[in-house]
């Protein structure tokens, strides 16, 4: 094991790939928080992420032979991309659940949520609103928006780099979260 | 129009960026989740649940590929076995008189064997009749 725990990533994916189980749990060890981290961004329960991080690591074993390691953080990459497809098919998924959306949401949250946005809009970088509202109001937006403008907003992507990782065209990710960030101001209007 | 609009999406915008953030888990959150035990007994069992399900979608793939190998084969028997039937068939079409004459005896139910029968004995209606007489008259007469 201790050998494993000095072998680089790339080492430790051709081991795994041979069906060693031991090298797979030190790519496991190794890269299990920035896999939680991704999905934390999507994601508020903690059930959830530990959802995505088992699927992510599910789909990077069966996916091994498809990695061709080049340079040190090409296995943090190749695995960062697996997470965010896997956290876009939870969202789509949680999009056909009715009982995710914001019309559920009791009047009083409703409410809560009209004044937050009425209120002094100068310290609203500071403010934060109920994490319960504020997923089910970005559930009223497309799996697809939601990605975009989270890896844009949050996770501080650039457009390439959002190209990359979901595998859409510089323009497709330009359109789409043109179309993401008119489609949040149109929900967020209804409220003001 | 373009004044007024350009900085309330702004703002709007601005307080979108608040909610999307707000929406995501706490440093905490995704470290307690990172750590939760027997997460990697989870995903090994899941890779095992996995695999069984590739292994019996693959016995089926196998066995919808070697039916797909029969196929051929199979519609050769299929032509061979048609020709067989209409090669065989060929001669009870233009078969002997005497065939004609055995097929119509054992089709009772036939009514076509009546004629067969006259047909080839060359009776009439009359001579029949009048053998059945005669030989009802011999009964009789004993």
């Amino acid at each position: 094991m201790d050998s494993l725990a000095e072998s680089t990533d790339d080492v430790l994916v051709a081991a795994a790939a041979t069906g060693d189980e031991s090298a797979f749990e030190q790519l496991f060890e190794r890269h299990r928080r920035q896999v939680a981290r991704i999905a934390s961004r999507f994601f508020a329960q903690r059930e959830q992420i530990e959802e995505i991080i088992q699927d992510s690591f599910t789909k990077a074993y069966f996916a091994l032979n498809t990695y061709h390691g080049t340079h040190a953080a090409s296995f943090k990459a190749w695995l960062a991309q697996i997470s965010v497809n896997c956290c876009y098919d939870h969202l789509r998924r949680a999009r056909r659940r009715p009982e995710q959306g914001f019309d559920d949401l009791e009047d009083g949250s409703v409410q809560e949520f009209a004044a937050w946005l009425r209120s002094h809009p100068a310290d609203v970088e500071t403010r934060l609103i109920s994490r319960d509202l504020a997923s089910k109001l970005l559930a009223r937006l497309s799996a697809e928006d939601r990605l975009v403008l989270t890896l844009l907003d949050v996770e501080g992507f650039s457009v390439a780099e959002i190209a990359e990782v979901t595998k859409w065209s510089i323009s497709k990710v330009k359109v789409r979260a043109h179309r993401a960030r008119a489609h949040l101001r149109r929900v967020l209007q209804r409220y003001i | 129009m373009f004044k007024t609009s350009r900085p309330r999406n702004e703002e709007l915008d601005l307080i979108g960026k608040v909610i999307l953030r707000s929406a995501a888990a706490q440093e905490e959150d995704a470290e307690a989740a990172a750590s939760s035990p027997f997460l990697f007994t989870r995903v090994r069992a899941a890779i095992a649940a996995e695999q069984r399900l590739q292994e019996e979608s693959g016995s089926w793939l196998s066995l919808i590929l070697v039916a797909r190998r029969a196929v051929p084969a199979m519609a050769l028997v299929a032509t061979l076995a048609a020709i067989l039937t209409v090669w065989s068939a060929g001669p009870m079409l233009n078969g002997t008189q005497a065939q004609a004459d055995e097929d119509g005896l054992f089709i009772l139910l036939d009514p076509g064997v009546e004629q067969t029968v006259l047909a080839s004995r060359g009776l009439s209606r009359d001579d029949v009749f009048n053998i059945v007489v005669d030989r009802n008259y011999e009964v009789k007469g004993k």
